[in-house]
């Protein structure tokens, strides 16, 4: 794949808790706030998107990807991606409860198109179930870390 | 019945326009891709899609609802990853519309 996969920030984590959606999100952008890859106003800039434009970032039954806007905060290209130990309700119509949530930023309107196809492609090999199976933060980033390779 | 536009112009929808718009545009891709049908799809913002001509509109049910009657075929869906349900929707859709057979 290209540079900017090998340069993508990427962190997992699992069992985290989380007592709803909100926190959830938050959960999950955590990791790229600890990486510096994203900035203090990101992850609440994510949750007023949900709470504006509905819970359509559920994307696959029991699957969100939270991000927002290149200018609400982020300094590199980065994706986390968080099991949570009790599963959350975003009031979606199809696919709650949600227990494995990604966080992404892209610095610009483009440096993700990549890294989203390979996070797309091994999440339809089954990347949530086996990050679900993942008891440790080791075992969720080593998996995590297949999305710098096409799937 | 109409003949179908080729390649179609097609939207998939988002809050934003960068992710899960991206995600689904890849999905309806790989899905007309195995159905034959040539197509240019755009991933966009539900704002901005509300100013732009299309043939087809794909979304989450949330976000295609207003776009009812706007584009000859609209699509809601709420799974990105279940490309048979997809290929069902777009291939009963495309059958109404008399661009299928």
């Amino acid at each position: 794949m290209t540079d900017d996969l090998d340069g993508a920030v990427l962190v997992a984590r699992a069992h985290r808790p989380a007592d709803d959606w909100r926190a959830a999100i938050h959960e999950a952008c955590a990791p790229l706030l600890d990486a510096g890859a994203i900035t203090e106003t990101y992850p609440a800039r994510c949750v007023a998107l949900v709470e504006e434009q509905g819970p359509y970032i559920v994307l696959a039954p029991g699957i969100a990807l939270a991000h927002a806007r290149p200018e609400d905060g982020v300094r590199k290209l980065a994706v986390a991606a968080v099991t949570l130990h009790d599963p959350v309700e975003f009031a979606h119509p199809d696919n709650d409860p949600v227990d494995v949530v990604f966080a992404f930023g892209s610095p610009d309107a483009d440096q993700h198109v990549d890294l989203l196809s390979s996070l797309a492609g091994h999440l339809l090999t089954g990347l949530a179930d086996r990050l679900r199976a993942a008891d440790d933060d080791a075992t969720a980033q080593r998996l995590l870390e297949e999305v710098r390779n096409a799937p | 019945m109409s003949t179908r536009p080729e390649p179609l112009k097609i939207l998939t929808v988002c809050g934003v326009g960068m992710g899960s718009s991206l995600m689904l545009r890849m999905s309806v891709e790989e899905v007309l891709k195995r159905m034959g049908v040539a197509a240019k799809v755009e991933a966009t913002d539900v704002s901005s899609a509300r100013g732009m001509k299309a043939d087809v509109i794909v979304g989450q049910g949330l976000h295609t609802e207003e776009f009812t009657g706007k584009a000859p075929v609209v699509v809601g869906i709420s799974n990105f990853m279940d490309k048979e349900g997809l290929e069902k929707q777009l291939t009963e859709a495309f059958r109404s519309e008399g661009w299928m057979e």
